[in-house]
């Protein structure tokens, strides 16, 4: 049957169809769960990742192991696809997703292969997911500012926890905290309040110890003033904020000027310097003392700006100088052509800061803007051993970060340490019971699907898991059978000592908002490979004439 | 079912591209060990007073001879993604303090393969790096509060025997006070005190004037600054008291635009007019200069023929092509301001601040001195038999200057010769022993590895390792007042501290504790190395396959 369908596409490939296809699939899923399994929770362990240019990155973020991974297979991809998508909406629980999503599948394969049609399955993950995330919601979930200061704090130390900052999560937990309160903004319009934690900078600085890591109020640029002799420190800024450089003005390659009299060379060559002197004429008249541009600032120019003392920087990057016009309410100006075609610079286009300096750290310099009069900005400038250790302590921040935003802007958080998911299992697997029709099957197995997240947990602190996992069970069996009992449900996995607690009480609490989309993308993730039966592989046509090899 | 052959056929399933290896679990964290104490071994003959120098040669011939942890390294080609972390680490503590470089690798090294018979007793990474950073908290918390000493920073002959101990270790040590002073000289003149913060930027302002030639006793401080140049005529004055100086960063010749610009000439009376034309422009730059009278100017481009002759008539000397670094330098010693274009000079550009100028040959080349007493700026003339001794030489400074600044900003000193890491050791050990559980073993591993300091000093110089180390340990464990006991690194002996007179920076100790500590608990963390993950381009790499 194949050879004739070979036939009827007339090109060349490989085409697999039905059970193998899942087959392979699962089999694909899988093996990419198993590189990120171990690196799950308090206990985990990471990764070191070596490019072809030797590079190395030590990481324990799912998403960043598997967007260095070159991930080949068709729906091995989808899932690494669903791990950018959960990092880019929660920023946290990339790990978790990707063992959910490959879990669930493997038992959809299981299910399948024992002659349930797939349309029934993914019926079921489907009806399981929503009940499970109703549940959540309305059972699960706890209001943050029913605990107070320590919701923030207790979120951001969980999700460092299985980080390389973990130990000193403290120290992390109140920087994370305080930076992302910093850059509070409240929509005027729809009175909506939003953390923009893009507009928190990180930094990195080798040297001393990670547990000297600050929190600095404002916004933190890694440049240095442009000459000696300007000043270090000025208050009351206003800024300006130009994207282009302050050099000699010059025409585009391949354009050559013709001239007849010779006078004209000198005021060809005067006009070029005037021009820019112009500009920078244009922006001291408005009143800007500290000048930040994107592009270079010409000797000529640096001597305008030392004279009047003002404080030049040259080469910031981009992305920072869009914060700092956001922070600052300045506009960044990419001209000075105003619509008449007239060059000019208006005092309104300027930013404002009680304080810009430059400040000395270890062996660099920062400039740092304070007080800054648009919003609120804050940088985290964090130290450690090596390149290696702070990029990785930059992407855990990031992580923490992100959490804490989550919980500040919608306020719910769960219990970790495998807690929700055990509580979900359990409640699934008596809903499944309920239902009289072949989704039960799907649904039961969904509920053990989730099991997954406990026992990895336990396998990786290198606990028994099936004895923790049928301990957490019967709590929260206890938890649903019994009214009175109801604060079981807060039962989690404590990794340490390797026993069941409350993990409420522990402060193991992660953001209801992650823990649902986990769970939703997952099943989606799942349903969309499950639904495959057919896989048509082609092959480069110019690489044809081995047509009929396969199969 | 034809399609059932593919999936049970073992036709394997790719789901990582082809070119990525994976290593994980016990192998890595082997592998991993290893590769520390491998760069570990590279240096360790290099610590202590009795320190080897190691050759290196790099692929264009060129030698470094040096025995500086930072600098063997950066010469060094690894592979190994964890042996290039420790060789971050090298330059992370050459950044931060400028010194131990040798130190944090020797200690990183150890405290690395301390882990290893953890490891193998199967215990988990988690509660090994919880230990070694309780250890680390601890030491740190000790050698603060109980090992250190503070010293008052404008007591010359206290910081002269921290210097002296850091450049015990290096091959200056045979010329000690002569570096000691150089040091303590330098640093105090750059030293500038901004609103009760002591600023001391040794990069920008402390040059170190490398002249081969001489012999190392003639290396002197200048106050002032130092150029390779000459003047740029013969006939221009060398020598000049109290000169007025510009210091310009503009051609004084000619330029065109920087658009392209061509010129057409039809008349054949326009090519004189074009050439009078530059004649006037050259000349009108030197009328702005001569019209304020300086005696002096540098430039950081070129001089025309033209400029030159028109100055040289009005009695100015003229120094060109300097360095913008060394123009900064100038600016502070003279008190002047860097000017761009000669029209916009005024008389408060001019700097006046400097004492004396003057030009001498030194072998076959002639030195620019510009000098002032009051200045805080300064050079270090260096001078030596070979280029390769004064490299060396070099780097021995650079660390006596650090070790100064380190002083002064932090001024508090810890015993050296191992006595620290020794009293740390004991410390912890007595602390470990309060520790429940298992996390005590590598709470005290840590304390065991900090004796590689002493032990390597012991080794280094030939004595007997096992009793001298012994009776360190014992002569700790007596008496706690016995803190300051080390080990003499030219005897091998036993001695106090404070009779010797070897102390070392708190900062410096500290940093290399801070950092050994959390490199290797970085590394520990690891259980799986995947190489050949994309670099964007990706599908270049060689071809393998992930069966399942």
């Amino acid at each position: 049957l194949q050879m004739v369908a070979d036939s009827i596409l007339a090109v060349n490939g490989a085409r697999a169809q039905g059970c193998a296809v899942r087959t392979q699939n699962t089999t694909a899923v899988l093996a990419l769960s198993n590189i990120l399994r171990s690196s799950l929770g308090p206990l985990g362990q990471d990764k070191m990742l070596v490019d072809d240019t030797g590079d190395v990155i030590v990481t324990n973020d799912g998403a960043t192991i598997i967007q260095n991974l070159q991930v080949v297979h068709p729906a091995a991809t989808v899932i690494a696809e669903l791990a950018k998508l959960q990092d880019e909406e929660c920023g946290d629980g990339t790990t978790s997703v990707i063992l959910l999503a490959a879990d669930l599948l493997s038992r959809a394969e299981q299910l399948a292969q024992s002659k349930i049609h797939p349309s029934t399955i993914v019926a079921g993950y489907r009806l399981a997911a929503k009940e499970a995330t109703k549940y959540l919601k309305e059972c699960l979930s706890i209001e943050a500012s029913e605990i107070g200061e320590s919701a923030l704090h207790n979120p951001a130390k969980t999700s460092m926890g299985s980080k390389i900052i973990g130990p000193y999560s403290d120290i992390f937990s109140s920087l994370v905290v305080e930076a992302t309160k910093l850059v509070k903004v409240v929509d005027a319009a729809t009175g909506k309040t939003t953390f923009p934690i893009k507009a928190i900078n990180v930094l990195k600085a080798h040297g001393k110890s990670a547990s000297e890591s600050f929190l600095v109020q404002g916004y933190a640029l890694n440049c240095t003033v442009a000459a000696q002799g300007m000043p270090l420190s000025i208050k009351d800024a206003k800024i300006a904020i130009i994207d282009f450089s302050l050099q000699k003005a010059k025409m585009h390659l391949g354009i050559s000027v013709v001239v007849m009299d010779p006078a004209k060379l000198e005021a060809i060559r005067r006009e070029e310097m005037n021009i820019v002197k112009n500009r920078v004429k244009k922006i001291l008249a408005a009143g800007a003392n500290v000048i930040l541009t994107s592009g270079g600032i010409d000797d000529l120019c640096l001597k305008m700006l030392t004279e009047a003392g003002v404080m030049g920087v040259r080469r910031c990057k981009k992305a920072d100088l869009k914060r700092i016009a956001k922070a600052t309410g300045a506009t960044m100006l990419s001209s000075l052509a105003n619509l008449e075609g007239e060059e000019n610079f208006d005092a309104s286009q300027l930013g404002c800061a009680d304080e810009v300096v430059q400040q000395r750290m270890s062996d660099d310099e920062l400039i740092l803007i304070r007080g800054t009069k648009g919003r609120t900005a804050a940088s985290i400038v964090l130290r450690g051993a090596n390149e290696m250790m702070l990029d990785e302590m930059e992407r855990s921040v990031h992580d923490s970060l992100c959490v804490v935003s989550r919980v500040l802007e919608s306020g719910r958080l769960v219990a970790g340490g495998g807690a929700v998911e055990a509580a979900l299992n359990v409640y699934l697997e008596s809903f499944a019971n309920t239902l009289s029709s072949r989704e039960q099957l799907a649904v039961a197995e969904f509920a053990q699907a989730l099991l997954v997240i406990p026992k990895t947990l336990a396998a990786n602190a290198a606990r028994d898991s099936t004895d923790l996992v049928a301990k957490l069970r019967a709590f929260h069996n206890k938890a649903l059978q019994n009214p009175e009992l109801s604060h079981l449900k807060w039962a989690g996995l404590d990794l340490e000592k390797g026993e069941v607690r409350d993990n409420k009480e522990a402060g193991i609490l992660e953001p209801a908002m992650s823990k649902v989309k986990a769970i939703k993308f997952a099943t989606e993730a799942a349903i969309t490979i499950l639904r495959i039966d057919d896989l048509i592989k082609l092959e480069k046509v110019e690489q044809g004439g081995r047509a009929g090899q396969c199969g | 079912q034809g399609s059932k052959m593919m999936g049970a056929g073992g036709q394997p399933i790719i789901v990582l591209s082809q070119g990525t290896k994976r290593e994980s679990g016990h192998q890595v964290q082997i592998g991993n060990i290893t590769a520390c104490k491998t760069i570990a071994d590279v240096i360790r003959t290099s610590l202590g007073p009795r320190a080897m120098l190691k050759m290196l040669m790099d692929p264009m011939g060129g030698i470094v001879m040096t025995n500086d942890g930072n600098a063997i390294l950066r010469e060094i080609t690894v592979k190994h993604p964890a042996a290039k972390s420790m060789i971050d680490i090298a330059r992370t503590q050459d950044e931060e303090t400028g010194d131990g470089t040798t130190s944090v690798i020797v200690l990183a090294g150890e405290v690395m393969s301390q882990a290893q018979q953890f490891l193998e007793q199967k215990i988990h990474p988690t509660i090994i790096i919880q230990a070694y950073r309780a250890a680390l908290e601890d030491a740190i918390k000790l050698a603060e509060e109980k090992f250190s000493r503070s010293i008052d920073v404008n007591n010359d002959e206290e910081i002269k025997t921290v210097v002296r101990s850091c450049l015990g270790t290096k091959m200056i040590s045979k010329w000690m006070d002569l570096a000691v002073d150089i040091a303590l000289n330098a640093v105090k003149t750059i030293r500038v005190d901004k609103g009760g913060v002591n600023e001391i930027d040794i990069k920008r302002y402390c040059r170190i004037e490398k002249i081969p030639g001489g012999t190392i006793e003639d290396c002197k401080v200048i106050k002032g600054v130092i150029l390779n140049k000459d003047v740029v005529h013969a006939k221009m004055r060398r020598r000049i008291e109290n000169p007025r100086v510009v210091l310009l960063d503009c051609n004084l010749e000619y330029k065109k635009g920087e658009s392209q610009t061509s010129l057409e000439i039809v008349r054949e009376e326009d090519i004189s007019k074009i050439l009078e034309q530059e004649e006037i422009a050259i000349r009108k730059q030197c009328d702005e200069i001569i019209a304020l009278k300086p005696d002096l100017v540098f430039t950081e481009k070129g001089v025309s023929d033209l400029a030159q002759h028109f100055l040289l008539k009005a009695g100015i000397t003229v120094l060109r092509r300097l360095k913008k670094t060394d123009n900064n330098r100038l600016a502070r010693v003279c008190n002047a301001r860097i000017v761009n274009d000669t029209c916009d000079l005024r008389e408060d550009d001019i700097g006046t601040g400097a004492e004396l100028f003057e030009i001498t040959k030194i072998g076959d080349e002639y030195y620019t001195y510009v000098t002032s007493s009051k200045t805080t700026a300064c050079t270090v003339c260096l001078r030596g038999p070979s280029k390769d001794v004064i490299n060396e030489v070099e780097r021995n400074l650079q660390d006596a200057l650090h070790v100064v600044r380190n002083v002064m900003l932090n001024p508090r000193l810890v015993p050296g010769g191992g006595a620290l890491e020794m009293a740390l050791a004991h410390a912890l050990v007595e602390k470990g022993k309060s520790i429940e559980g298992v996390r005590q073993f590598p709470y005290k591993a840590v304390a065991r590895s900090l004796e590689v300091i002493p032990r390597t000093l012991v080794q280094n110089c030939g004595g007997s390792t096992i009793r001298q180390l012994t009776a360190l340990r014992a002569k700790h464990a007596q008496s706690a007042d016995n803190w300051t006991w080390g080990i003499d690194g030219c005897s091998g002996k036993l001695v106090d501290m404070k009779e010797l007179g070897i102390w070392d920076p708190l900062s410096v100790r500290i940093q290399v504790l801070k950092t050994a500590v959390e490199t290797s608990v970085m590394l520990l963390r690891i259980d799986d190395i995947v190489s050949g993950t994309k670099k964007s381009s990706g599908g270049d790499g060689p071809v393998k396959e992930m069966p399942m």
